[in-house]
C-alpha cells in the first residue's frame, strides 16, 4: 500500500509540475507584456511595475523567472485580476466554496439515485423496467448539460414558477459571503429571517443540482447495472446460492461490496466529467463559482485570473483522482496486486 | 452513512419544491434591479459609460444643482441658490446646510457638507497638481469633451457656505453641465482620511457621498448592494434595500422581471415589448431620451474625405424603412442632431430623402461610377439609441449595393471596439450619442468639434474650423431666440457636411413589476430609486 500511496504521489507532484510549467509559459504566449500577465501590474504603473520586475526576476534568465513564479504561487501572491485590480487569491476562496457546494450536492444526489436504480436495473434485467430505466438513462445521457439547462429554466422557473431562475439566493437578503457555500453562509451569518433565507437558497439550489447530476446519475446506473451484472456471474454468488442463502443477503453481503469495486474507480473519472459540466452550468445560472469566473475572464482577457481559474480547476481534478484512487487501493488490495503485478 | 445521507437528500428536495416565499419584510422594504452591467468605479466623474451612471450618480451622490426636466429648469440641490456676476464669468452657489455623508463601516464623518468638500470635487479633476488627480486613471472624459476642464479658470471657498466659480468667458451651458450625473459631490474629510492611510484608490471603489442611498457592497459580476441613507437631507427614500443584480443577457433579464426575480430592468428588448404590455404583471415605462443614432462617416479615410461621396451615400440609405424594421416603431427619423425635444430644434431644411438614382449620379460625379468597396462598423451592444446595429448595418449593405457600393460588416467586443474608433480605424461606423445635459452644446461639442476630433470622441474625425467658429458663437450668446438661430445654421452645416447621417431619435424604455412605483428615468441621466416604492396592496 505504502509502495503503491508513493507512486500515486509522485505521479500527482509530478502533474502538478507539468501544470505549473504550462501555466508559466501561458504568461510569455498570450498577447501583450509577459510580467503584465503574471502580475496585472499595468506597465504605466511605473512604480509598481520595477518592483514587481525584480521580485519576479525578469532581470534574469527565464530558469530563475520560473522558481520565482512558482514561490510566489506558494505564498498565495498570484497577482492582481486586470479588470478589478484586485488580488486573485482573496477572490478564489468564496468562488471555490461554491463550486464545491454545487459540485458535492450534485455528486451526491447522483450516488443516491444511481447506486439503487443500477442494482435494480440489473436484478429485473430484461424486464419491462429495467428497459425503462436503461432507455430513460441513455436519453437522459444524450442531452447536452447546456440545452438541458435551458430546458429546465423554462420548464421549472418561467412555466411553472417552482423556481427562480439563477443564482444563489434573492440578493435582497443580506448574507455575507464568508465560504462561498450558500447553505454555510446561511448558517454563519446573523440574519434574523435565517429560515426564509435557508428555504430561498434551497429553491435556488435545486435545478442547477439536478442538471449537474444527470451526467453522473446516469454514467452511475449503467455502471453499477454492469458491475452488478459481473458480480452476479461469479461462483461464490452461485456457491451463496447454492448454500441457501436468501436473496437480500446474497445482495447485501456479497453482491454490492464487491459490485462497488468498479464504480469507486470511476467516481474520479465522473468528477472530471462533473467539472466540466459545472463550468457550463455556472454561467447558465449566474452560479459564483469558479466556472463562471473562468469563462467570465477569458471574454474580458484577464490573463491572471485565466491562470488561477485554470490551475485551481485542474489542481482540484487531480487532487480528486489521486484521493478515489487510493481510497479505491486501500479498499480492495485486489487492486494494488495488479497494479503492481507483483 | 448512507441512510443519513438519504435523510438529507430528501429533506433537501422537500424543502426545494416549496413555494417560492415572499411574505417576508425582506421583499417588502428591497428593490431588485436587474442592470445590464458591471459599473467601472464607483465615481462617475470618472467615465462616460451609461452603466455606471446609473449604479452611482443619483444613487450615492447630490450635485449642486439639477434639472428638473418637467419644468425644463433648474432647481437647487445642495446650493441653495446662485446668482451669476461680471457678465456672467463668475457664479456664487450659496450651500445647504446640515447636508450629511453616508456614515459607513470605512468612514465616520465628523462634519457636514461644506464648501471644502466642494472645492475637493471639483479641484480633483480641474487641478492637474491635486494629490487626487492622477488617483484611478486621472482621466476625466466628460469634463475634458464638454470644455469644463478649460471653462472653469478656478473654484474660490469664501466662507464655510459660499463658493464663487470663475470662468475664463461666459457659457451658457455652464449651469446644465453642473447639475449632469458627473458633477457629483464627494467628501473632502473622507479623502483626507484616505491620504493618511495610504489608500487613495479607495475612494472611487468604497464610495461616501451625501446621496439617498449608501454603498454596502459590490460583487463584480453579481451583484451590488444600497441601503437608504438615515440622514438624507432630502425626503428619505422608501425602499431600505436596493440590489442590483448584474444581468447582461437580455433575454434573461426579460425571463426574470417575469418570474419576479427582478423589479425593475433596463433596455428590455424592443421587439418583445408588445409582448410584455400584455402581461398584466408587467408595466414598461419610457422617457424621452434625448439621444441620436447615426451613421459617422471616417473623413479622414478617403474616399469619405470627399463631401459629394458623403452625401451620395446619404442619399442611398432608406431610413424609414430602418427605423420601421429596427425600432419597431418606438422611434423617430431623425431630421439632424437635435431630437424633437429640445427647446433649440428646428425642422432642418436640407435632409437627404431616399434617392438610391440621385446616389449614383452624385457618386458619378465624385468619380465612383462603378461604386467602391467600404466598412461598415456595428457595435456589438445595444443601447437606447441602437437596439440592434448589426442588422442596421444589414439593411445599409442591402441599400448600398443598389447603388453599387460593396460594405463589409466590422464588429468588435465593445471595449475594443471603442478603442479602435478612437484609433480611427473605421471607415464607418454605427453608433450615437445621449446627451449629458439639456443644452443643445451638448449634441455638438462632444461629437462634431476638433476638440472631439482630438479625443477621439468625433466618430466622424471631423475637424472644421469654421464650424467650431459657429459652436464658440452659440455659447458665447445668451440670449434664447438667438441662440436658436445659431443653432439652426449649425443644424444646416452639419447637414449640409454631412460628416454623419443621423438616422433615429428613440426612447428609452425600462420595464417594472406592477407593484412598484416612482423609479424615475429622467431624460437627461441615469436610473433614479429615490422615490420607488412597493405597493402593497397588491397581492403578494
Amino acid at each position: 500500500m505504502l509502495r503503491y500511496s508513493l507512486r500515486r504521489i509522485v505521479l500527482l507532484i509530478v502533474t502538478l509540475w507539468l501544470l505549473s510549467l504550462l501555466i508559466f509559459s501561458l504568461n510569455y504566449w498570450y498577447p501583450g507584456d509577459s510580467l503584465t500577465n503574471m502580475t496585472g501590474i499595468a506597465i504605466n504603473d511605473t512604480l509598481a511595475y520595477q518592483q514587481a520586475h525584480s521580485a519576479r526576476g525578469f532581470d534574469n534568465g527565464i530558469i530563475s523567472q520560473y522558481g520565482l513564479f512558482v514561490s510566489h504561487l506558494f505564498q498565495g501572491d498570484w497577482g492582481l485580476s486586470l479588470v478589478t485590480q484586485q488580488p486573485v487569491f482573496a477572490e478564489i476562496k468564496p468562488l471555490l466554496g461554491a463550486t464545491i457546494e454545487l459540485g458535492l450536492l450534485a455528486m451526491l444526489l447522483a450516488m443516491i439515485l444511481g447506486i439503487p436504480l443500477g442494482v435494480y436495473a440489473a436484478v429485473q434485467q430484461r424486464g419491462p423496467i429495467d428497459r425503462v430505466i436503461m432507455g430513460i438513462s441513455l436519453s437522459a445521457y444524450s442531452i447536452p448539460v447546456f440545452w438541458l439547462a435551458q430546458l429546465f429554466i423554462l420548464l421549472f422557473a418561467v412555466k411553472l414558477g417552482w423556481s427562480p431562475i439563477s443564482g444563489q439566493i434573492n440578493p435582497l437578503y443580506a448574507i455575507e459571503t464568508q465560504t462561498g457555500s450558500i447553505l454555510i453562509d446561511i448558517w454563519l451569518s446573523d440574519t434574523e429571517f435565517k429560515a426564509a433565507a435557508l428555504s430561498d437558497a434551497l429553491n435556488h439550489l435545486w435545478v442547477p443540482v439536478i442538471v449537474l447530476a444527470i451526467m453522473p446519475l446516469t454514467m452511475l446506473i449503467r455502471i453499477m447495472r454492469n458491475a452488478v451484472l459481473d458480480v452476479l456471474q461469479q461462483n461464490f454468488i452461485k456457491a451463496a446460492r447454492a448454500r441457501g442463502l436468501s436473496d437480500a443477503t446474497i445482495m447485501f453481503r456479497h453482491t454490492l461490496p464487491n459490485a462497488l469495486q468498479p464504480v469507486i474507480r470511476q467516481l474520479g473519472l465522473q468528477f472530471s466529467v462533473l467539472m466540466t459540466n459545472i463550468v457550463i452550468t455556472e454561467v447558465i445560472f449566474n452560479w459564483p463559482g469558479l466556472g463562471s469566473w473562468l469563462v467570465k475572464s477569458i471574454y474580458e482577457r484577464d490573463f491572471p485570473v485565466i491562470q488561477a481559474g485554470l490551475l485551481i480547476l485542474a489542481s482540484l481534478i487531480l487532487f480528486v483522482n489521486v484521493l478515489v484512487d487510493l481510497a479505491h487501493a486501500w479498499r480492495y488490495p485486489q487492486v494494488r496486486k495488479e497494479i503492481d503485478a507483483e | 452513512m448512507f441512510k443519513q445521507l438519504m435523510i438529507a437528500s430528501g429533506t433537501l428536495m422537500l424543502a426545494a419544491c416549496g413555494p417560492v416565499q415572499t411574505d417576508s419584510e425582506v421583499y417588502q422594504d428591497g428593490l431588485v434591479y436587474c442592470s445590464e452591467g458591471n459599473p467601472e468605479i464607483f465615481n462617475p466623474q470618472l467615465v462616460t459609460s451609461g452603466t455606471t451612471v446609473d449604479a452611482t450618480s443619483a444613487q450615492l451622490y447630490d450635485r449642486l444643482l439639477d434639472y428638473d426636466a418637467k419644468q425644463q429648469q433648474f432647481v437647487p440641490a445642495l446650493a441653495r441658490g446662485w446668482q451669476a456676476f461680471d457678465q456672467g464669468r463668475r457664479y456664487r452657489f450659496n450651500l445647504r446646510e446640515n447636508v450629511q455623508f453616508h456614515d459607513t463601516d470605512w468612514f465616520t464623518p465628523t462634519r457636514t457638507f461644506n464648501a471644502d468638500d466642494v472645492l475637493f470635487s471639483f479641484q480633483r479633476w480641474l487641478n492637474q497638481q491635486h494629490v487626487y488627480h492622477q488617483v484611478n486613471g486621472g482621466r476625466y472624459p466628460f469634463f475634458r469633451s464638454s470644455g469644463l476642464i478649460k471653462l472653469i479658470e478656478k473654484v474660490e471657498k469664501i466662507d464655510d457656505y459660499t463658493v464663487d466659480f470663475h470662468l475664463v468667458q461666459s457659457d451658457s451651458s455652464f449651469l446644465a453641465n453642473l447639475a449632469t450625473d458627473f458633477a457629483v459631490i464627494l467628501s473632502a474629510e473622507y479623502a483626507q482620511q484616505l491620504i493618511a492611510e495610504g489608500n487613495p484608490e479607495q475612494i472611487d471603489r468604497l464610495p461616501v457621498g451625501t446621496g439617498p442611498f449608501e454603498f454596502e457592497m459590490f460583487r463584480k459580476d453579481f451583484v451590488i448592494r444600497y441601503s437608504a441613507h438615515e440622514g438624507y437631507w432630502r425626503e428619505q427614500p422608501e425602499i431600505k434595500t436596493l440590489v442590483y443584480v448584474i444581468t447582461p443577457n437580455a433575454n434573461k433579464r426579460m425571463l426574470k422581471l417575469l418570474t419576479g426575480e427582478c423589479d425593475v430592468i433596463p433596455y428590455p428588448l424592443v421587439n418583445e415589448l408588445s409582448q410584455l404590455d400584455q402581461d398584466a404583471k408587467i408595466q414598461v415605462g419610457s422617457s424621452v431620451s434625448p439621444n441620436v443614432s447615426f451613421w459617422a462617416f471616417n473623413t479622414q479615410h478617403p474616399p469619405f474625405d470627399n463631401v459629394v461621396v458623403r452625401r451620395a451615400l446619404a442619399h442611398a440609405i432608406n431610413r424609414p424603412a430602418i427605423i420601421q424594421t429596427i425600432y419597431d416603431g418606438n422611434a423617430r427619423l431623425a431630421t439632424g442632431m437635435l431630437p424633437e425635444t429640445s427647446w433649440a430644434y428646428s425642422p432642418v431644411q436640407q435632409t437627404y430623402p431616399y434617392d438610391p438614382a440621385k446616389a449614383r449620379e452624385l457618386l458619378a460625379e465624385a468619380g465612383f461610377p462603378n461604386g467602391f468597396s467600404m466598412d461598415i462598423w456595428a457595435m456589438p451592444v445595444q443601447r437606447a439609441y441602437n437596439p440592434n446595429a448589426h442588422r442596421m448595418a444589414e439593411l445599409i449593405q442591402s441599400d448600398l449595393a443598389q447603388v453599387g457600393v460593396q460594405a463589409n460588416i466590422v464588429s468588435y467586443e465593445w471595449n475594443t471596439f471603442r478603442q479602435r474608433l478612437v484609433n480611427g480605424e473605421h471607415d464607418s461606423v454605427l453608433i450615437g450619442w445621449v446627451a449629458d445635459n439639456a443644452d443643445p452644446d451638448n449634441f455638438f461639442r462632444p461629437t462634431l468639434s476638433c476638440a472631439a476630433a482630438r479625443s477621439g470622441n468625433n466618430r466622424a474625425q471631423w475637424c472644421n474650423p469654421e464650424f467650431d467658429q459657429l459652436l464658440v458663437d452659440a455659447i458665447t450668446e445668451s440670449d434664447l431666440d438667438q441662440r436658436k438661430h445659431l443653432y439652426q445654421a449649425i443644424e444646416d452645416f452639419v447637414m449640409q457636411q454631412a460628416p454623419l447621417v443621423p438616422i433615429a431619435n428613440s426612447l428609452r424604455f425600462q420595464a417594472h413589476r406592477d407593484d412598484i412605483e416612482g423609479v424615475e428615468l429622467p431624460p437627461y441621466g441615469g436610473i433614479n430609486f429615490r422615490y420607488a416604492r412597493r405597493v402593497t396592496d397588491a397581492p403578494l
